[in-house]
């Protein structure tokens, strides 16, 4: 009989225990083996330099891709196409789910006030807000004051509360996102309206669609031949409080973006990511968002993956939705919240075992599959936990510890030299992300000043310093403590704007 | 993704992957020191030679070919072997050696002062001097037959700070004390004291700034001087002994012997910080030659609480 409990901690323990074998290595050799780890560093800096240059590529595609797929008037594309692969446009339905839990009614209005000016038809929209209980009261009272605001305005407008201590469960939001899909179910049961023709937001509160998002989806949910075995996932921005951030923050989560929109070009490794959509139907056969986990973003995709046997897939939509920077008026809270969120982000790793255990027993899905999508997990949670390491603190590391015979050699001498130039080379794909940065700013809002733009663009020759910071540290937090099995709590990411 | 980009982001990769596979080990050999001959296809080993010099910016020429940039500069993919290297530069003397380059290793003369040509000797003030001593860049001490006189480090301001003139032709060394108000200097047999900005209250009006005294003479020629950490004594080492001599006291002054040597000691080391003397000595026992710590701040104060101890007993006998 097979010992899941033992395969479940070896999987844990894998991703932190190849990040620190490699960490350690590199340092032990720095001091008996200098000229190998100049070596591997300078083969790591040529790897990393082409990698970026290859990602910046990408990138490129993806906003040119995003551009012209701006310009389509999505809702009379539906329109157009009316009945396609037995399914009318006039029959789908938008289910908006929002697990809430101290988000203030300032954050929520603008999230709803933003679906309300989308230009899908409202009569076939439904709000679903699910408040934890233990959020108090207050928020209790907000979101029912909200329902009364928009409860007209939608086909359905519905206020959920999801209580603590239910067994199984642990504090996360997949838990109150399934307890609010639950709601939609009888909402929908009651209403006769089918699944299938359902298509589920899972969004988080601060999260603003622009006004083409729900025809851009439902194109694509029509056209798409397998639609419940497919996630369509939006591109994240964070523009919310772009302007108000502080510039380590802003450059991080446009980061992110631009990973997000980098990934979108690579549809073999491309998971569900933040706010997503899916069919109805699918969200309610695999039995909803995972409630003890903290990823419930991604496990949801491996969830799918899992019970259609590895048959699907994510449709990435070049659409926005725009979430807040996580940013605090100081730099030092900045840096600390902008940490935090990253090693949540960086517990994605949980991922692994997961889907580890799930191939075990799925028998259905082929080998070559399982190997290929283990990999991918595996290599960019390893690569994001040491590439930042590597780059600002191992590689000096030789010249430090490796000895004076160590700098009288050809490759003691050259490593700076030749460190400097490869990051030199990719200092270019820094005015890429200018030139896309400001182009998917939002309009400046009146109360900044206009030299604000300069910072914009200078704040991007910092980035090298927020990434060797921030780059990879959070990553190793996230995998260390899954490897020591001291799992981590749900962080709720606190939301401020200027008001 | 449409089929254009899928098709794009291939050509992207592969790209990206021949990059990769290509530029590594033109990368990797470049950086070990190898040359790659692309003619014969073979790979050498080879060194580097990295040229600096002060001031920079001068021609650098290698078994007299002249090499295209200035100094600093690193002259790269050389056969091993040896190589004789010049470091050239308008008005200043040629610099020129033999250097060896080593496989895979970088030889470095990144030393080299090149010193100009034409020597800027300038004279500092006007005044005529027999012999002087500056401390820090702040003052000079002039001394001539008609006195001592003080200026800035240039020479420009000067004034005289005491009327004695009767300095001795050949004087050894000179020693700022560590409070740096006031100097000794010394010659075979005597050290005298010069002590600086007196306060002139307290010897009259019209009475000089410094005042020079002379506070020991030997009769064995006296080996080096130093000054005890605190300024208030000097330390004189002579060809026989080792003495402590107190500033204080006028003629009835303190001095003590600590230590008297077997031989004549070869080598000397004065440390301030620890107020200890390093020395060199024939031990008694084996006859031979052996290096000695001598704690002097612990001895000078058990001798000193000796000799005080001595001079009370004998008070105490007078007044008996």
């Amino acid at each position: 009989m097979r010992n899941d409990k033992f395969y479940k901690r070896l999987f844990e323990i894998i991703p932190g225990l190849l990040t620190w074998t490699t960490l350690i290595t590199l340092f032990a050799l720095a001091f008996v083996r200098p000229v190998w780890v100049a070596i591997f560093v300078i083969t790591f800096d040529l790897y990393w330099v082409i990698r970026v240059c290859y990602l910046t590529t990408l990138l490129v595609f993806a906003y040119r891709r995003m551009e012209k797929e701006k310009k389509i008037d999505w809702i009379g594309q539906c329109n157009n196409i009316q009945k396609v692969n037995g399914i009318e446009y006039n029959s789908i339905y938008q289910a908006i789910l929002f697990p809430a839990y101290k988000e203030g009614p300032d954050i929520l209005t603008a999230s709803i006030s933003a679906l309300e000016k989308a230009n899908y038809p409202k009569e076939r929209m439904t709000v679903v807000l699910s408040i934890e209980e233990r959020a108090g009261q207050e928020v209790w009272d907000n979101a029912v004051l909200l329902k009364d605001k928009y409860k007209d305005v939608f086909l359905g407008f519905l206020v959920t509360r999801h209580p603590d201590n239910i067994p199984g469960e642990v504090k996360v939001k997949g838990a109150n996102a399934s307890w609010g899909a639950r709601a939609l179910k009888d909402y929908l049961d009651s209403k006769n309206i089918g699944y299938e023709n359902v298509i589920i937001s899972c969004f988080d509160a601060d999260t603003c669609v622009e006004k083409e998002y729900f025809g851009c989806l439902t194109y694509h949910y029509l056209v798409n031949p397998d639609r419940t075995r497919s996630s369509y996932q939006p591109i994240p921005v964070y523009n919310n409080n772009i302007w108000h951030a502080r510039s380590i923050a802003r450059i991080l989560e446009l980061g992110s973006s631009f990973m997000q929109m980098i990934e979108t070009m690579r549809l073999e490794k491309f998971v569900t990511f933040s706010s997503h959509s899916m069919s109805f139907k699918t969200l309610v056969d695999v039995g909803y968002w995972p409630v003890d986990m903290i990823s419930d973003d991604s496990v949801i995709y491996w969830k799918c993956f899992l019970y259609f046997d590895g048959d699907y897939s994510v449709i990435p939509l070049y659409v926005t939705v725009s979430m807040d920077v996580a940013t605090a008026k100081g730099i030092v809270p900045t840096i600390i919240k902008q940490y935090k969120q990253k090693r949540r982000w960086a517990w994605g790793v949980e991922n692994f075992p997961y889907v580890m255990m799930g191939f075990m027993d799925n028998k259905k899905i082929p080998l070559i599959k399982k190997i290929r999508r283990a990999f991918n997990i595996l290599e960019s949670h390893y690569t994001w936990a040491i590439w930042a390491i590597i780059i600002t603190f191992i590689a000096p590391l030789p010249l430090i510890f490796g000895g004076g015979l160590f700098r009288q050699t050809a490759i003691g001498y050259n490593l700076p030299s030749v460190s400097a130039a490869l990051f030199r080379v990719s200092l270019f794909t820094i005015f890429v992300c200018i030139f896309i940065t400001i182009r998917l700013l939002p309009p400046r809002p009146k109360d900044v000043k206009p030299e604000k733009r300069l910072i914009m663009i200078i704040q991007w020759f910092f980035a090298p310093l927020f990434v060797a910071v921030l780059g990879s540290t959070p990553a190793v937090d996230a995998q260390t403590r899954l490897m020591l099995g001291k799992y981590m709590q749900f962080y709720v990411t606190e939301k401020t704007r200027k008001k | 993704m449409k089929k254009s980009d899928r098709l794009k982001r291939m050509v992207a990769f592969y790209l990206s992957v021949v990059l990769f596979f290509v530029t590594l080990p033109i990368l990797l050999s470049y950086s070990l020191g190898y040359h790659i001959d692309y003619n014969a296809l073979k790979v050498y080993k080879t060194g580097i030679l990295y040229i600096n010099s002060h001031p920079a910016g001068a021609s650098v020429y290698v078994n007299g070919k002249l090499h295209p940039s200035l100094t600093p500069t690193q002259v790269e993919e050389l056969k091993p072997g040896n190589y004789r290297v010049e470091v050239r530069r308008e008005d200043f003397y040629p610099w020129e050696r033999e250097l060896a380059v080593r496989p895979n290793m970088v030889t470095k003369a990144d030393r080299i002062v090149l010193f100009p040509v034409t020597q800027d000797v300038k004279k500092v003030g006007n005044r005529e001097t027999f012999n002087f001593v500056a401390y820090d860049k702040n003052n000079i001490y002039y001394m001539n037959g008609k006195g001592l006189f003080k200026s800035s480090i240039d020479g420009t301001v000067s004034s005289r700070i005491s009327r004695y003139s009767n300095w001795p032709d050949r004087i050894i060394a000179k020693k700022f004390s560590p409070d740096s108000d006031k100097f000794l200097y010394y010659t075979e047999r005597a050290i005298s004291v010069v002590y600086l900005d007196l306060d002139k209250t307290l010897y009259g009006k019209g009475s000089d700034a410094a005042r020079v005294e002379e506070v020991m003479t030997t009769t064995e020629p006296i080996r080096d001087v130093f000054w005890y950490s605190g300024s208030g004594y000097i330390i004189v080492i002579t060809e026989s002994d080792i003495k402590v001599v107190e500033l204080r006291g006028g003629e009835k002054r303190n001095i003590i012997t600590l230590y008297k040597f077997n031989k004549r000691p070869q080598g000397l080391f004065y440390d301030r910080s620890a107020d200890s003397l390093y020395f060199t000595d024939i031990s008694k026992d084996s006859g031979k030659s052996h290096l000695y710590r001598l704690d002097l701040r612990q001895t000078f104060l058990d001798s000193l609480k000796q000799f005080l101890m001595k001079k009370e007993d004998e008070t105490q006998d007078e007044k008996r």
